[in-house]
């Protein structure tokens, strides 16, 4: 798995830091440099990937064999031109984790950082990973919706454990969900991604879209998710 | 066969069995399904009731090929991973095991209980707790034992605890054989950290009849890591690896090596010692057929076993097999700053002190929390947690109380030492079991109910008595450590060369490590450090390994350091060359002025500035002239409030914010110390409680809020993450508190928010309530009826100013 040649961006890191544009010390900006490079060394990161056909009943859609039923607007909406899909498990490992523990107890703001560097690792890992499914998938004209997450708009976080099961990740990435679907080790991330015809556009829904227009943490900041 | 009762039982115990013969297990249960067309992601345990006859087959086929044990299918069945299963645990284990012993059709084969890891992280990385987790094993446990498992095998864990966890349950709950195997990765540590090292000291102190590997690797990847694991294990070793690695071809994960490979890789290792075979993912029943073929000619080979003395977490073991260090400042004995941490439950303090002497060089803590009027019992299973979330270093536990050392051993993640027991009867009767059970090292004191001896042989006598009763027990040698005792040179001044001649002689004899507490020494003398590191060097040359020592004093680790080159364990002076020798280049240029001198700013410029490492000389240089109210008045709250104003407009951001509370805590800590000295107690402006929700464990929010807090002047105290309501209660009753502060951040938990406000509004109606969390807002905050909504940290500090002034 050494296609894993991380970049973490430092100004991405700085935006889950809530930066605008603040005067930074060379003190702090020499901390964001330890930490980036902190989580480079600490990661391993470790991935399944795996397709499955859905079929689509009264604005359900479920997995085929009856594995997993997706239900919910939103992700209707997400999976309404596909009829297969991508199950995406992806995870820094627990050494992240242990090391931010450590520094919330010795370095608060060493720790905030650290957090802030293993996000915007994690999102590398899956960025790079989709980028994969989706060139493998374009040779064949296909193309692939974003990364869609239990939790994310109204699909319930519940089927975490679910999925988790489906993929074994437990056994093949040694990734679990604690009983409330919080997945451990923290900087992991599920996804579902539908395989679409290459001529169907593949547009983010962006903030109005997305239902969680009234209460997101990143557009009260005055930014977006991403997505 | 024996008939019993009306039921058929094995002739021969397996452990019997595995003395004279290698055994084979069988191969892959999930890989016979699939080629048998079972989809990924269904259940396969269902299997065992709905479609018994493929299950039936599967074994039949790998007792065919020559496996002597099968494995029933229910790698997943536990009531975490079945939970929405249409039937229940008893249904399918029951079926699992009857499905097995039809196969079997009389012939002597064994059943072994299959037991795969729950599916769910264990404390303190995970939010499942021990016993719960023992509690899921038990119930598996009893129901093989109630439809007649031959012995349990519990595999592909990946956590160290969660395995303790289950072989403990085993234990406990059944007389059958227990065999545990963990997955390595190739880096020879499992998914949660594990080294085989650890796993293996662990496991065999737990008393598993055999260990060993499985899943994960290839055979031949697996060797290295195999090769460590039979240089240590006392107790049969057991590998089950893959078929090679995997690897996904059209959508199917094959893998890599033929079933030669595959056997003559495990020939291989059971030339060099392995007892016990099979195989996981990828192999079927033509690998074990060949397997079975191959090593049914060898016979388990007598190994040469390395007999250490070593002590281990869950992811280091340290070897004593020369000058280890352990750290002895976690004990309340005149430490007024400990002893008020440990009655406010303070553990943040408590972990400062354990990551100060992880960071001087300890190599071993030991763990006192010894006062009167606290639950000793509670605090220390929650030290020993709160330390194995952040630091890989073993433990000493310390307590001769029986309740504590149990509870203590059983909750500690790893091999851990006994700190301590004596040649008294009644204290080897209680204590000497419980070491046996948890597999640890024990420290004996030699001292009796008549108290300590005189003479250097009347202690050897009782280290003799300790090591013969460890033994009547079953303790090894390697696993006691002996401490000949410290006396006071001013008031016994003969005593220092008998306590030598005990360590020297002891050493010698018996061949154990032995123990010093070592600063008694020095009691009532000036200049107790030049007695402390001369006695020190002493003991070291007569034979003391485990010197029992501040690792904050610098001329205790010099002299350890030193003695280490001397005595020959530090090779060449590597690590003494490596630790002073950026000390040389600085004493040769003791003028240079450090890059970025900042001594020159006054205390409000550090502040705002968050140079954290300056605030404490900086306190203490004010404090010379000034009150401690002053420095707070004139400096402190000046930066703090241009701080937060300049967060509040947005010209500084989250780091820096937090940076300059950081600062006022280390200022705060000095005032605090002096405080303390001169018999005031500081004061605080008023209590808060802060939580992190039941079933939410994002706390760095909480852990935000909590630091400005506490800038401000507020007693901050501090539940942690994952905290249920009652006990958010309990501590609003039990500190008379006011303002609750409560985090979440996911939808979901905002529902455990709204529980916790309600509950106790019931019994403390004038409670008053602030939130946040990232999917919070006004309105949300105002539905689930809280007081307060805090956006940020800053505001938390305006909503404290409203309600407690």
């Amino acid at each position: 798995m050494n296609k894993f040649d991380l970049n973490i961006d430092k100004s991405e890191v700085l935006r889950y830091l809530g930066y605008k544009y603040q005067l930074i010390d060379e003190n702090l900006s020499k901390m964001i440099d330890k930490g980036i490079k902190e989580i480079k060394e600490l990661s391993r990161p470790r991935y399944i990937i795996d397709y499955f056909e859905i079929s689509k009943e009264n604005a359900i859609i479920k997995l085929e064999g009856d594995l997993l039923y997706l239900e919910g607007k939103d992700i209707y909406k997400h999976l309404i031109n596909s009829s297969k899909v991508v199950l995406l498990a992806a995870t820094l490992g627990i050494e992240v984790d242990r090391r931010i523990s450590y520094y919330q107890k010795t370095d608060l703001t060493y720790s905030l950082i650290l957090d802030a560097c293993a996000t915007q690792a994690i999102e590398e890992v899956c960025n790079i990973l989709e980028n994969d499914i989706r060139s493998k998938l374009k040779k064949e004209n296909k193309g692939l919706t974003y990364r869609f997450s239990p939790g994310y708009g109204d699909l319930s976080i519940d089927i975490q454990s679910r999925f988790i099961n489906i993929l074994d990740a437990t056994k093949k990435i040694g990734l679990t969900a604690t009983s409330d679907n919080i997945l451990i080790p923290r900087k992991s991330v599920t996804a579902i991604m539908g395989v679409v015809e290459s001529n169907i556009s593949n547009e983010k829904i962006g903030c109005i879209g997305c239902s969680k227009y009234n209460d997101c943490n990143f557009r009260r900041v005055g930014e977006g998710c991403g997505h | 066969m024996i008939v019993i009762s009306g039921e058929w039982v094995k002739a021969v115990d397996i452990r019997e069995y595995m003395k004279e013969n290698i055994v084979v297990f069988d191969g892959a249960m999930g890989t016979m399904l699939q080629r048998k067309g079972l989809k990924s992601g269904v259940l396969p345990e269902v299997l065992n009731i709905e479609d018994k006859d493929t299950i039936i087959d599967i074994h039949r086929l790998y007792i065919k090929a020559g496996a002597k044990v099968i494995t029933t299918n229910t790698f997943g069945a536990n009531r975490l991973k079945l939970f929405d299963c249409k039937y229940t645990l008893e249904e399918i284990i029951k079926a699992a095991i009857s499905n097995a012993k039809q196969a079997i059709e009389g012939k002597e084969i064994y059943v072994a209980l299959d037991i795969g890891p729950l599916g769910q992280l264990l404390e303190p990385m995970g939010t499942l707790k021990f016993e719960e987790a023992y509690s899921y094993f038990k119930e598996v446990v009893d129901l093989g034992v109630k439809y007649g498992a031959d012995l349990i095998l519990i595999e592909t864990m990946t956590d160290l605890g969660e395995a303790r966890a289950a072989v403990l349950a085993a234990k406990e709950n059944s007389n059958l054989p227990v065999f545990c195997t963990m997955s390595f990765e190739q880096n020879g540590r499992t998914f949660s950290g594990c080294d085989a090292v650890s796993m293996t000291l662990t496991l065999q102190g737990l008393g598993v009849d055999a260990l060993g590997i499985n899943c994960s690797l290839g055979p031949q990847e697996v060797k290295p890591i195999v090769e460590e694991i039979l240089r240590y294990s006392k107790v049969p070793v057991m590998v089950q690896p893959n078929a090679g690695l995997p690897k996904v071809i059209n959508g199917e994960t094959v893998y890599n090596i033929s079933k030669n490979v595959f056997c003559q890789s495990l020939v291989e290792l059971c030339n060099k010692g392995v007892g016990i075979v099979g195989g996981c993912c990828g192999t079927d029943e033509t690998f074990i057929e060949k397997l079975s073929k191959e090593v049914c000619n060898i016979k388990p080979i007598k190994r040469e076993i390395k007999r250490v003395s070593a002590v281990c977490s869950y992811s280091k073991t340290v070897l004593i097999d020369g000058v280890r260090v352990v750290g002895e400042r976690i004990n309340p004995t005149g430490k007024k700053l400990l002893k008020e941490a440990l009655r406010n439950k303070n553990l943040d303090y408590i972990l400062k002190e354990a990551i100060n002497q992880i960071e001087a060089g300890a190599d071993i803590l030991d763990i006192n929390v010894g006062l009167l009027e606290i639950d000793e019992k509670n605090v220390m299973v929650n030290v020993i947690k709160e330390i194995q979330a952040i630091s890989n270093i073993p433990l000493q536990i310390d307590s001769t109380n029986k309740d504590v050392v149990e509870v203590a051993l059983r909750f500690y993640n790893g091999k851990a030492i006994l700190n301590s027991v004596n040649g008294e009867d009644k204290v080897l009767e209680t204590l000497l079991p419980l070491v046996k059970k948890y597999g640890a090292a024990v420290i004996g004191l030699t001292l009796d109910e008549r108290g300590i001896p005189s003479s250097a042989e009347e202690r050897i006598k009782i280290a003799e008595k300790i090591i013969n009763r460890a033994k009547e027990y079953g303790i090894d040698k390697e696993d006691i450590f002996i401490d000949c005792l410290t006396l006071t040179v001013s008031t016994s001044q003969e005593q220092t060369l008998e306590t030598l001649k005990a360590i020297k002689y002891i050493r010698e004899k018996y061949g154990v490590n032995t123990v010093l507490g070592v600063s008694n020494i020095s009691f009532g003398l000036p200049r107790r450090d030049l007695i402390n590191r001369t006695f020190l060097a002493m003991a070291l040359t007569s034979g003391l390994t485990l010197p029992i020592i501040n690792p904050l004093d610098k001329d205790i680790m010099d002299t350890i350091n030193s003695f280490k080159v001397l005595n020959g364990e530090d090779l060449n002076a590597n690590n003494y060359i490596k630790t002073y020798i950026n000390a040389i280049d600085s004493n040769k240029t003791p003028n240079k002025v450090l890059e970025g001198d900042n001594s020159k700013y006054d205390l409000h410029e550090i502040i705002i500035k968050g140079l954290k490492d300056e605030a404490q000389n900086a306190t203490k240089e004010l404090l010379k002239n000034k009150q401690e109210y002053e420095v707070i008045n004139d400096y402190i709250v000046p930066a703090l409030d241009w701080v937060g104003n300049k967060f509040e407009k947005g010209e500084i951001f989250l780091p820096q914010l937090i940076q300059s509370a950081e600062t006022v805590k280390k200022s705060f800590e000095v005032i605090k110390s002096k405080l303390l000295e001169c018999g005031k107690g500081s004061e605080l402006k008023g209590k808060i409680v802060l939580a992190t929700v039941k079933g939410d464990i994002h706390d760095i929010g909480k852990n935000i809020v909590k630091a400005i807090l506490e800038n401000y002047g507020y007693e901050v105290i501090d539940l942690g993450k994952d905290v249920p309501k009652e006990k958010v209660l309990e501590a609003v009753l039990k500190h008379d508190v006011k303002l609750v502060g409560l985090s979440a951040l996911m939808t979901t938990t905002v529902k455990s928010m709204e529980e916790t406000i309600a509950y106790i509004r019931q019994k403390r109606e004038d409670c008053v309530f602030f939130v946040g969390g990232a999917v919070l807002n006004k309105d949300y905050a105002k539905m689930i009826n809280a007081d307060f909504y805090a956006k940020d940290a800053m505001e938390a500090v305006s909503i404290a100013k409203k309600v407690l002034g």
